[in-house]
């Protein structure tokens, strides 16, 4: 008898189509710039635009699919599309803002742009995991080339730093997360999420000891990735150490992935007991957004600030998944207008940087509505946006999380969350009073000259504002993405044919 | 494989990790390391993965060592001198960890555990399921296995590569010592 | 009845395309262009409103014009629209902002003649115009929400207008911050209505559904909800206890305050709460509260006002006190009373602040009353025009004033609020005797002002002059829309209003005559005692000033609210986020290094030991920390 079961594997191109596509250009960069110059970089980034470009339009073809393949190793469905044709944005996003930023920063490109792939590939995966190794794997993935794209400015001291600090305590935190799995292998007998699916919503599990411990140390783990706290204290050091363009893809890809992976392990699979992780998120959630806002209002660098921005706003996320299943639509939603929304706010922050240090303060912001208007128009709209003031994306976002999360009875989170939302407009303002009502600031050079930034940014705007004014095509795209994870076929085991 | 064994392994294997890091000279820790795989590869053994065992040794402990060894070597990595943390970081660190681990033993302890046994499949631990199991149920974690290591190389050469326009790090600490 | 009106939109289309060309081609055009697109776009918004509003009063009473933009948020079961309604509650409202609107609009043109910021002057402007008139013609609640906060923003924008002072920026933003306060409030608010209808099976927040279905609510959810309405009201209409924003906004240009901050924006909680008067009908104890609130606030900043020295204050504490008798009236469930006051305010109170803003230009920016007097014969026209507004706002009969402060001192007193009703009096002639005190100080009199401004002083241009006649005539006849019943086409006004917002329901006998006699009285008393004192006997004010020295000091300093606030407020929230928060948690570095990666290693040889032996292990212990916390958590519910 052959142990090799070849008919189960269920050989599928379609879903990893674009994964594939996503690696064989990440060694294509690495090939390809061999003999590329660091300051000359920007061939291989246009190369990274569009074998992104690629496979997001693979990606579109999972949409509308429903099973899973490789054996229940890859999920097919319009989560993993949803979630992949995010990250592929944020991803392109990124790589518009490094063009020129790699290149005048002398960043070694073909390591740059390969490890950026690679790292993407991670995020996919975490996306499209169908069982835990692959979440995990992928996590990996992401992670080890983030470490190393953070410290990839070796001559930047900050940088050097940054990588090291992320680096020991993310490997500190796959411990957990790896002991969290192993735990809840343990307790199920299987690592493939459609069977633990089935396996906890029979009941038989109970408070069994070992899923218990199983799924606390997950959510530590992936506390670590989505920045919660208290495992937030990584961020804005290394946010703030980082290459800007890295941090963006920090604060919006790594962020995505780990809320994609969290959420379909959490929000599906464990959905049945809910009672066992709801009431940890429901604290952790609270720390989350009181701890970030009121620390992001003595912040002085803009770095920093959007770091703890950022964990507040993860803080908000957390709140929908503590609120539970009804409020997932709502947190993809908000996920897609976060993304835009930061990636915005990094494009101004980098436009506005120097080699060195300068135009990172706030107060480099100065009377930048003065010089550049149409750039602090962007800021401004971006700034909005996380304050949550209609009619950008941030309002709708939050509005959809806070009304889901209060029609199921989450008051007192509805009202920390509201209040916290109070203290932010003090910080975000902070910046705009800087663009709009003071002088002095530095000069941005060369605007010009930087196509790829000035159209992220540009873009970044639009799709703010239209994402908050016109919010139905994507509020449905993210309901249907959640429900084809969680949808009422209930098990997600039905293999793909080929 | 009997309980005391078990127990008797699984100590040995924190004791040995726990020396990799209060050991100050590179030597000794490495040393340590060895130790761990050692005994965690015995483990693996001892519950019928051989193949996993084996590889464990043959992998980790040999190749992996040994390339360690020549690095320590090769950069004559000496006893780590200067400060090493917080005093009162590391007692009340250290205190936290134990806690941590006594509350996990609470947890997974009887009587809130009840352990069922089953018996393993036929083959269980050979090569051969080993491989069935890589190349059908874990094919994509395989592969991903082999992107990430690639990867993980792709990051180390960034890193370590030489900058453009300064000397060979190890000749500048070479002059500085 | 409700009919389909597609040019509706046009009202704020208009406004909107006055903010593109202004933003981007003002500059490149100049000021000849911006001067006719500023104020010409809301011209033409008010001519379509117009139309709109004359095509409303031809319909049957309770009908309405509506027009649906796109569908918004569609979230399972819950879809709120974008969609336009101009009943008649919203129609008047159109008619007051348009129409009062383009008046300062082209007052500003002369206002701003020597500013080289105009463009951007008229791009805030007209953004302003369109964000209220969304939040007038919204035709559900979170749409309203929306027109909100860019009136919000828009204040903020231009209160902060001549940045270069850092103590107007600052302003700028505490108007901000205190208005996001309000506005958490607001949004609490219509969460409570969203979930109790949810409950329900309910997913709307269009008014006329919300309308429908009211009853749903129940009175312990109307109350919350309509207490945090009306949190975000005391923030957006500056009163008790989030008044302090908006005397600090008079920083900004004076057609600004005159527009934003008197005639408009400012009404906005009024009208919220006009709009949504079927839910504070089911919630006696949050129209109670409206009534009590509006009621302090309109004698607690009457009594700042007699004191201030600068002329622009004393009009943004007056605006403050007549907002607090808006709420008082629509906190007496006399909603159409509260909107007939927010009207002849907007005539009266934008005409004082125009007028104010003529002598201001006048004297090249002086605003301090003590550097004015004798000025009536060299400016005319400020003079005759602000002293009628005066004379409104005194009510003074047969003046706007008199109507409609009469119609809210009846509807308190006949709504069983007695003691309002006392203290509407009581403020009533402080009021008179503030405002004159204004007149006097700054038209009559000896001369005190700077012998080189002298030289200058001017009578303003036309395009200036035109808007302070206009609004003069309609502060004189804009009460007449309402005689008191009885009297020819008595309570028209409020009749007309009632199908949107519902009939007054007298808890007590219909006030006696003698009642609205005292009102008057204490009008006329606060005239004569400011003619006393202000043009007969000059040194009784020092006088009492001196004897009085701890009351004057309190009135002056404004009862030490600010100071309070911010010791009680901001520096605690300052104190834990920097000390505890900041430095103590998060940047903990043995060191001492203030900045959390202020670490920067000098040499990259030490980056790991550093690491290692810095915050690292402290985040590491952090961490270890909660999941300490967490594992703790699973133990109990395993034990458990």
């Amino acid at each position: 008898m052959s142990p090799f079961n070849l008919a189960a594997i269920n050989f599928v191109w379609l879903p990893i189509l674009p994964l594939v596509v996503v690696t064989v250009a990440a060694m294509a960069v690495l090939l390809a710039g061999v003999r590329v110059d660091d300051s000359e970089s920007e061939g291989l980034g246009l190369l990274t635009l569009a074998s992104l470009a690629v496979a997001f339009v693979f990606t579109l073809g999972i949409l509308g699919q429903y099973g899973v393949a490789f054996a229940g190793a890859i999920s097919v469905d319009s989560f993993s599309a949803f979630f992949e044709l995010v990250i592929l944005i944020a991803a392109m996003f990124t790589v518009m803002m490094s063009l020129d930023y790699a290149a005048e920063n002398r960043i070694p490109g073909a390591e740059y742009y390969s490890l950026l792939l690679f790292s993407v590939l991670g995020m996919m995966l975490m996306a499209a995991a169908g069982d835990l190794i692959v979440i995990f794997l992928g996590l990996e993935t992401m992670s080890i080339t983030v470490y190393v794209l953070a410290g990839i400015m070796r001559r930047n001291a900050k940088s050097n730093e940054a990588a090291i600090k992320y680096f020991l305590l993310g490997a500190f935190s796959t411990g957990f997360l790896l002991y969290g799995i192993a735990l809840v292998y343990g307790a199920t007998g299987t690592i493939k999420l459609g069977p633990i699916h089935d396996a906890l919503a029979s009941g038989a599990m109970g408070s069994n000891p070992l899923l218990l411990a199983g799924i606390g140390m997950m959510v530590i783990g992936f506390g670590f990735k989505v920045a919660a706290v208290p495992f937030h204290m990584w961020a804005p050091d290394v946010y703030e150490g980082a290459p800007t363009p890295v941090t963006a893809f920090m604060a919006v890809g790594v962020k995505l992935a780990a809320f994609a992976a969290f959420i379909r392990v959490f929000m599906v699979d464990f959905a049945s007991v809910g009672a066992h992780w709801q009431t940890v998120l429901w604290v952790i959630a609270a720390l989350t957004m009181t701890g970030g806002n009121l620390i992001a209002v003595v912040q002085t660098n803009i770095k920093r600030m959007l770091a703890y921005s950022a964990i507040a706003h993860a803080g908000y996320l957390l709140l929908g998944m503590a609120a539970g299943v009804r409020s997932g639509p709502a947190i993809l939603y908000y996920l897609l207008g976060y993304t835009f929304t930061n990636l915005g706010a990094f494009s101004v922050v980098i436009a506005l940087e120097r080699r060195g240090e300068a135009g990172n303060q706030i107060s480099d912001f100065r009377g930048l509505a003065a010089r550049q208007p149409l750039l602090a128009g962007a800021m401004a709209i971006f700034l909005l946006s996380l304050t949550g003031v209609p009619p950008m994306a941030g309002f709708v976002g939050k509005f959809y999380i806070f009304s889901e999360a209060l029609h199921q009875g989450y008051v007192g989170l509805v009202i920390i969350a509201v209040l916290n939302s109070v203290v932010s407009a003090y910080y975000y303002f902070y910046v705009l009073v800087a663009m709009y009502m003071q002088e002095g600031g530095v000069e941005v050079e060369r605007l010009s000259a930087r196509p790829a930034l000035v159209a992220a940014v540009g873009l970044a705007a639009l799709a703010t504002i239209l994402i908050g004014v016109y919010p139905q095509p994507y509020i449905a795209s993210a309901a249907n993405a959640f429900h084809s994870a969680s949808g009422a076929e209930g098990s997600h085991s039905a293999a793909l044919e080929p | 494989m009997p309980p005391f064994l078990y127990i008797f392994l699984g100590a040995l294997a924190i004791v040995s990790a726990l020396g990799v890091i209060v050991q100050r000279n590179p030597i000794h820790s490495l040393l340590a390391l060895i130790a761990t795989l050692m005994t965690v590869a015995v483990l693996f053994i001892g519950e019928d993965a051989v193949v996993v065992g084996f590889l464990q040794i043959i992998v980790y402990a040999g190749a992996i060592m040994v390339l360690f060894l020549f690095v320590i070597w090769l950069l004559n990595l000496q006893v780590e001198t200067g400060p090493t943390g917080h005093l009162a970081l590391k007692l009340f660190g250290s205190l936290t960890a134990a806690l941590l681990a006594t509350e996990l033993f609470f947890i997974l302890a009887p009587p809130h555990l009840q352990v069922k046994f089953t018996h393993e499949p036929v083959g269980y631990g050979s090569l051969a399921s080993l491989a069935g199991k890589l190349f059908t149920d874990y094919l994509v974690a395989f592969e991903v296995t082999s992107v990430l290591l690639l990867a993980a190389v792709v990051g180390s050469v960034a890193l370590a590569r030489r900058l453009p326009g300064t000397d060979d790090p190890r000749a500048a600490r070479k002059t500085a010592s | 009845m409700t009919v389909e009106f597609p040019a509706l939109a046009l009202i704020l289309l208009f406004p909107a395309l006055g903010v593109l060309f202004n933003l981007f081609l003002g500059p490149r055009y100049g000021r000849g262009a911006v001067n006719v697109v500023g104020p010409g776009v809301v011209f033409v918004a008010f001519g379509v409103a117009t139309w709109a509003f004359l095509t409303l009063l031809a319909m049957p009473p309770g009908g309405a014009l509506a027009v649906h933009l796109w569908g918004w948020i569609e979230a399972g079961r819950f879809h709120t629209e974008l969609g336009l309604r101009l009943d008649a509650l919203s129609g008047v409202m159109v008619m007051i902002v348009t129409g009062v609107g383009a008046l300062i609009h082209l007052y500003s043109v002369g206002y701003m003649a020597h500013d080289e910021d105009f463009a951007r002057f008229f791009t805030y402007m007209n953004l302003f115009a369109f964000s209220m008139l969304i939040l007038i013609l919204a035709d559900n609640l979170l749409m309203m929400f929306v027109g909100w906060e860019g009136v919000g923003l828009c204040s903020y924008l231009l209160i902060a207008f001549w940045y270069t002072n850092p103590q107007f920026a600052y302003n700028g933003r505490k108007a901000f911050v205190v208005n996001r306060i309000g506005d958490a409030g607001f949004l609490l608010g219509i969460f409570t209505i969203v979930a109790t209808l949810g409950a329900h099976d309910v997913w709307t927040l269009d008014f006329v559904e919300l309308r429908q279905h009211a009853a749903l609510l129940g009175g312990a959810a109307a109350t919350a909800a309509g207490f945090l309405l009306f949190i975000g009201a005391t923030g957006k209409s500056a009163q008790i206890p989030l008044y302090v924003w908006l005397p600090d906004a008079m920083v900004g240009p004076t057609p600004v305050s005159a527009l934003i901050h008197a005639a408009t924006m400012v009404t906005a909680g009024v009208y919220m709460i006009a709009r949504l008067g079927f839910i504070y009908t089911m919630a006696p104890a949050a129209l109670g509260l409206v009534a009590t609130i509006g009621g302090l606030t309109a004698l607690f900043a009457a009594t700042i006002a007699l004191v201030q020295p600068d002329i622009k204050k004393v009009l943004a504490y007056s605006t403050i006190s007549q907002l607090g008798y808006m709420f008082l009236g629509v906190g007496s469930g006399a909603y159409a009373s509260g909107i007939f006051h927010l009207m002849t305010h907007a005539f009266f109170k934008g005409l004082l602040f125009l007028c104010a803003g003529s002598v201001i230009h006048a004297l090249g920016g002086e605003q301090d009353m003590n550097k004015m007097g004798g000025l009536r014969r060299k400016l005319p026209i400020t003079f005759w025009t602000m002293f009628i507004a005066t004379l409104a706002i005194a009510a003074v009969p047969p003046f706007s004033g008199y109507f409609s402060k009469d119609l809210i001192l009846e509807a308190a007193y006949d709504s069983g609020h007695s003691w309002l009703w006392f203290l509407g009096v009581i403020t009533a002639g402080l009021t008179s005797f503030y405002m004159f005190r204004l007149i006097f100080m700054t038209f009559f009199g000896e001369s005190r002002v700077d012998s080189e401004k002298e030289h200058h002083l001017h009578e303003s241009p036309a395009v200036m002059a035109i808007p302070l006649i206009v609004l003069a005539i309609l502060a004189t006849v804009g009460g007449w829309v309402n005689l008191p019943g009885g009297l020819l086409w008595g309570n028209a006004f409020v009749r007309f209003l009632t199908p949107a917002v519902g009939a007054f329901k007298p808890i007590v006998e219909a006030s006696p005559t003698s009642l609205s006699l005292a009102a008057s009285i204490a009008s006329a008393l606060g005239i004569a005692l400011a003619y006393l004192f202000y043009l007969r006997l000059p040194g009784v004010p020092m006088l009492l000033a001196w004897r009085l020295k701890d009351l004057y000091n309190l009135l002056l300093n404004k009862y030490y609210i600010d100071q309070l606030y911010n010791f009680i407020v901001t520096r605690p929230l300052f104190w834990v986020s920097d000390n505890v928060l900041n430095r103590a948690i998060d940047s903990f570095v043995i060191d001492g290094a203030a900045d959390g990666a202020g670490l920067a290693v000098r040499t990259s040889g030490q980056i790991a030991r550093r690491a290692e032996t810095g915050n690292v292990q402290h985040y590491a212990f952090v961490y270890l920390l909660g999941a300490l916390g967490i594992v703790a958590y699973y133990l109990f519910l395993v034990t458990h």
